[in-house]
């Protein structure tokens, strides 16, 4: 835990039981890969792992994420500004401990052996993954007409192909490269042929956000988005997507081109806007300062937060609600905003895993995988897994997991149990944040204006109906507070 | 004429993705699909796929039995995953 202030830009250096906190006043303001180089160097030790902040986090734009390994990203909510606050540049850790000791090593890396086997044997996870990374998704998502386009405005791209895994294995990919020790191996390494180095993703999101959403086709420019974000330490989501929003304030009149002067207008399709605005953001220049905040900052000082495409101020991924009604309360539900990552139900909605649902049902069925889905993450999550295992594994696999390594005899029911408690434990600290009811929703558009086209043409998110279910599946009260009893009962009674 | 097309690595095994074909049923598609294209696509499509008809997926139509007629656009996919 890192509390209070530091006088001037620090970092803090971990090599086993030694920590040290040195100055950092001569990275302070460099770019993210500079700043891993410059580091790594100085502690002299070439398997240091670090996380930093890029001039976005320093900066303290609520956008900001944290990177490690260059181009990985804890992205979303802003965490590179609470670093920011702390005038704290980076961690940098040498470990220098083994991993912990299974309760069996033998039955442990037995099922290890069999979970990766599953994986490696996976369509998905052994084969589409791999091979097209994320972006993979572009096509698929399109077609079934919920790929979101000019900040939600509709949610069909006639272009999608230009900018989808198929399209960018094609024209810039070199190679893969898995993080670590990891046996699917998703993630892009490109090239430009300008640039020295190679650079990593973009993946499936970024690609939407700096693709469809601002209503370029142009794969080039999506990897350079990318890498720019990467190096100013954005988390590319919110910063597409808050551009996104940008637009469609000045294509509705709201920001004047006059506000803008030299700078690049605001309009859909123009390449220059992301690679021009982005460092201005970063550093809060000219008009990048309006939007160094987010959408709903950014929407709400021109009086319009309507136009802002976020739940909880956190601005929404590449999928239309409208179209999958588990998504939209995925969303609505979210404990850290307008996320998919925590219960991705495109993968039953779309994509068939664990079993395949209509995207427009909004039954009690439905609801109850949202529920599931929630429970699962927040266990993988808790076990420091990729969420990505998920495609090829399931409760039950991870329950095994679990087991042989604790020497635990849990039920999938137990588990289910481990993720419901963290649920509940994230809900209960925002409503003593001052959260409520009122803030399990999302923008109006989403929830009234019919998407325009596509399969799904005339639909909107159900959210009416689908919420009150949600709250009384979770045992909650109907206005979305959790009854003691509740608590008590996930042994939560201590948080109040 | 049904307009087809084809994604990821159905799209590279036909080394098209875009065709046009005649046929009444999902599966009377998949089969001329098979024939013209091969074994190696007809053992990617039983490793699993998704099949739109008009950007709905027929496990929520008819199945393989969903009719398909004149002007209709099927997309077809492998199995696919990411986020
Ligand atoms: S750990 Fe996850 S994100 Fe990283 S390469 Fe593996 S599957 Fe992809």
């Amino acid at each position: 835990m890192v509390e209070g202030k530091a006088e001037k830009p620090v970092y803090i250096y971990i090599n086993g039981d030694n920590v040290e906190i040195r100055d950092a006043s001569h990275v302070w303001g460099k770019l993210v890969s500079e700043t891993e180089d410059t580091l790594r160097k100085e502690v002299g030790v070439d398997r240091a792992r670090i996380a930093c902040i890029g001039p976005a986090g320093e900066n303290l734009s609520l956008i900001a994420a944290v990177m490690n390994d260059k181009a990985r990203a804890a992205g979303r909510c802003g965490v590179g500004a609470v670093m920011g606050s702390k005038n704290l540049k980076a961690v940098v850790v040498v470990g220098s401990k083994g991993a912990p000791t299974p309760a069996d090593r033998e039955k442990f890396m037995q099922v290890v052996r069999e979970k990766v086997n599953k994986l490696r044997n996976d369509p998905v996870a052994g084969g589409g993954a791999p091979k097209y990374g994320t972006a993979v998704l572009v096509n698929i998502i399109n077609e079934n007409g919920l790929y979101p386009h000019r900040n939600f405005q509709t949610s069909v791209f006639a272009h999608a192909y230009d900018q989808s895994g198929e399209a960018m294995a094609a024209k810039y990919l070199v190679r893969n490269k898995p993080c670590f020790a990891c046996p699917i191996g998703c993630a892009r390494v490109n090239k430009l042929f300008y640039l020295k180095e190679e650079v990593e993703g973009p993946e499936y999101e970024t690609v939407w956000a700096f693709g469809s959403d601002l209503g370029i086709n142009d794969l080039h420019t999506i990897i350079l988005a990318n890498h720019l974000c990467n190096e100013l330490g954005f988390d590319t989501i919110s910063a597409g997507t808050t551009l996104a929003c940008a637009m469609e304030l000045f294509e509705k009149g709201y920001i004047k081109p006059e506000e803008l002067g030299d700078e690049p207008p605001l309009r859909f399709g123009n390449t220059e806007v992301p690679i021009y605005y982005l460092p201005k953001m970063a550093f809060r220049q000219g008009f990048g300062a309006k939007m160094a905040d987010g959408s709903y900052r950014l929407a709400e000082s021109y009086g319009h937060p309507e136009l802002s495409m976020s739940a909880k101020k956190l601005e929404l991924p590449a999928y239309d609600p409208r179209v999958a009604q588990g998504l939209g309360l995925q969303y609505a539900t979210c404990n850290r905003g307008g996320d998919h990552i925590k219960g991705y139900m495109i993968s039953p909605e779309i994509l068939g895993y664990p079993r395949k649902f209509d995207p427009q049902d909004d039954s009690e069925g439905k609801i109850e995988m949202v529920k599931e889905f929630q429970e699962t993450t927040a266990l993988v999550d808790a076990m420091g897994l990729c969420i990505f295992t998920m495609f090829g594994l399931w409760i039950e696999d991870y329950k095994d997991l679990l087991n042989a390594f604790f020497g635990w005899d849990l039920s999938v029911e137990d588990c289910l149990r481990i993720g419901e408690r963290i649920w509940n434990l994230e809900r209960a600290f925002n409503i003593k944040a001052g959260l409520t009811k009122a803030d399990d929703t999302l923008p109006k558009r989403l929830l009234e204006e019919a998407v325009p086209e596509g399969p799904h043409k005339g639909s909107v998110c159900r959210l009416e109906k689908t919420l009150p279910v949600y709250y009384k599946l979770r045992g909650w009260n109907e206005d979305g507070t959790i009854p003691e009893s509740k608590l008590s009962e996930l042994g939560l009674e201590w948080y109040k | 004429m049904v307009k087809v097309k084809l994604f990821a690595t159905l799209a590279q095994i036909a080394r098209k993705r875009m065709v046009e074909v005649e046929a009444t049923t999902a599966s009377e598609l998949l089969e001329k699909l098979s024939q013209i294209y091969g074994e190696e696509f007809r053992k990617e499509l039983e490793g699993g796929m998704i099949f739109l008809v008009n950007g709905i997926n027929i496990e929520h139509l008819d199945g393989l039995n969903t009719p398909l007629k004149d002007g209709d656009t099927v997309s077809i996919f492998p199995p696919i995953g990411g986020g």
